[in-house]
């Protein structure tokens, strides 16, 4: 092989790399996604339940099941590209993954950086008590004793809202945190919407959402622009809610029905 | 290593684990005098008492020195308001505590009372001391004087296991370490530092048992 051939292998190879190195996740709008046969979904696995990566090693979760059933929806295969927190609207941008299934919340910084479906998804944290303690909102919270899991996101935002006088009792788990609500020694906790369905199922009627503290829906992301996608993604989520589907693989993976916030948030 | 150590965050919360410490301190101490009261109360019992408070009192210390501590202390906070019994973290503590010492101080004190020879106790009678004095002079203190090393080392046991009590969210020495830590994140700083604070509440209890010892045993030997 002389110098020239290998210069110019060399040159096509760059060529390649440069300009057509991963022409295959660039489609804008569903036709062609549908002419190519395969969708590229990010998505997490290491966020349960929503995304984790099953015994032999393949994305699963929540984010797995919507995207295969969008992948379904739209007669392709469904291929599920592992992303990462920081790295998840970089995927987006850089046309490797045609969306995003991956339980991005939906803010309005991010906002300025993707398009953002209607909310597949939903975390909502609440104050829960027994139905005959009287409260309201932060400001009852006085001179009351509430529990709630350690460093936990309704540490966080109880501990900022409540009045000095709350004695906030900081056990080591949500699980702990439960077992003093159901056995009565503490009359109220913090506790995300997962929970709650649980401590309902342990005790029907004894308690009650007293107050939210937090609400977080998560969208499916797509590039700015691609408003083709975006139409056939948010119609595929009206249809899929109303069919009761999406709620069947949240009861699935998240042992609660789809907070009211994303079952009626349709767009 | 390239661990940089920050210890700001500790220090910024320091007035925490002063706290926390004081209640280790409290829980500690408290159930020290209490377990004491409750381990004479059985050891008497279980060495000179009727057959059915022997039993009860066996079952007692069988119980709670076969069973782990964490589930003693999770029965007492998360089971007993389902009968009515509702006790505030910190004094929950303080009763797990105690129940837990007292079981293994009467094993303890009664190996004390039973060392005292029985002319011993025909003595006090010979010279005319009344039940309460014999009880209190020929019996108590010798048998305590005996076995006060024992007892002493299950005691700082007993504050090292009170640092189990965050469980039930009270708020002890190892609770407020937890809590910055979950706050921070400096968790080799956070630990490094209760660490040593536990080390020095066991030398400050190690040295106020000997001048207890001092103080109330330090009496020579009549053989």
């Amino acid at each position: 092989m002389n110098v020239f051939k290998k210069a110019a292998a060399v040159a096509a190879a760059l060529a390649l790399l440069a300009g057509y190195g991963a022409p295959t996740a660039r489609a804008q709008t569903p036709d062609e996604i549908k002419s190519r046969g395969t969708i590229n979904i990010g998505m997490l696995v290491d966020f349960p339940p929503f995304g984790i990566l099953d015994l032999e090693g393949k994305p699963d979760g929540y984010d797995a099941d919507v995207a295969k059933l969008l992948a379904e929806d739209m007669g392709v295969e469904a291929n599920l590209v592992p992303v990462t927190g920081p790295n998840r609207i970089p995927y987006l941008l850089s046309n490797q993954v045609d969306i995003l299934v991956a339980s991005l919340g939906i803010t309005e910084e991010r906002a300025k950086q993707v398009d953002f479906s209607q909310p597949y998804a939903g975390i909502e944290i609440f104050v829960v008590g027994d139905t005959g303690v009287e409260v309201k909102n932060a400001d009852d919270l006085a001179g009351k004793s509430v529990g709630v899991a350690r460093a936990s996101t309704q540490d966080t935002a109880i501990t900022g809202m409540a009045p000095k006088s709350t004695n906030i009792q900081r056990f080591d788990d949500d699980a702990t945190a439960v077992q003093a609500l159901l056995s009565g020694q503490v009359p109220l906790i913090g506790a995300s919407n997962t929970v709650i369905a649980q401590i309902d199922q342990a005790a029907p009627g004894r308690f009650d959402k007293k107050f939210q503290l937090r609400q977080q829906s998560q969208g499916i992301a797509t590039r700015p622009g691609a408003t083709e996608m975006m139409a056939y993604v948010n119609d595929f989520l009206t249809r899929k809610k109303e069919s009761g589907e999406l709620n069947a693989l949240y009861e699935k993976w998240i042992g609660a029905p789809l907070p009211d916030f994303v079952l009626k948030t349709t767009k | 290593m390239a661990y940089q150590f920050n210890f700001a965050p500790v220090f910024a919360n320091f007035g925490q684990l002063l706290a926390g410490a004081w209640i280790t301190v409290l829980l500690s101490f408290g159930a020290m005098l209490l377990g004491t009261v409750v381990a004479v109360v059985c050891a008497v019992g279980k060495s000179a008492g009727p057959a059915p408070v022997r039993w009860l009192i066996n079952a007692y210390i069988e119980i709670i020195r076969n069973t782990p501590f964490l589930i003693q202390i999770f029965f007492i906070f998360f089971a007993l308001p389902a009968i009515g019994l509702r006790l505030s973290p910190n004094v929950a503590a303080l009763v797990a505590l105690t129940v837990n010492i007292g079981a293994y101080a009467t094993e303890i004190i009664r190996a004390g009372i039973e060392s005292i020879h029985k002319g011993q106790v025909e003595a006090g009678v010979a010279l005319g001391l009344k039940r309460g004095q014999i009880f209190r002079y020929v019996i108590m203190k010798p048998a305590l004087r005996t076995v006060y090393p024992a007892l002493t080392s299950q005691f700082i046991y007993l504050m090292l296991t009170s640092s189990v009590v965050s469980v039930i969210s009270a708020t002890d020495l190892a609770a407020a370490g937890n809590n910055i830590q979950s706050k921070t994140f400096a968790a080799f700083e956070v630990y490094l530092v209760i660490t040593g604070m536990y080390l020095l509440l066991s030398l400050a209890f190690s040295a106020l048992f000997a001048l207890v010892r001092r103080a109330a045993f330090d009496y020579p030997m009549s053989r």
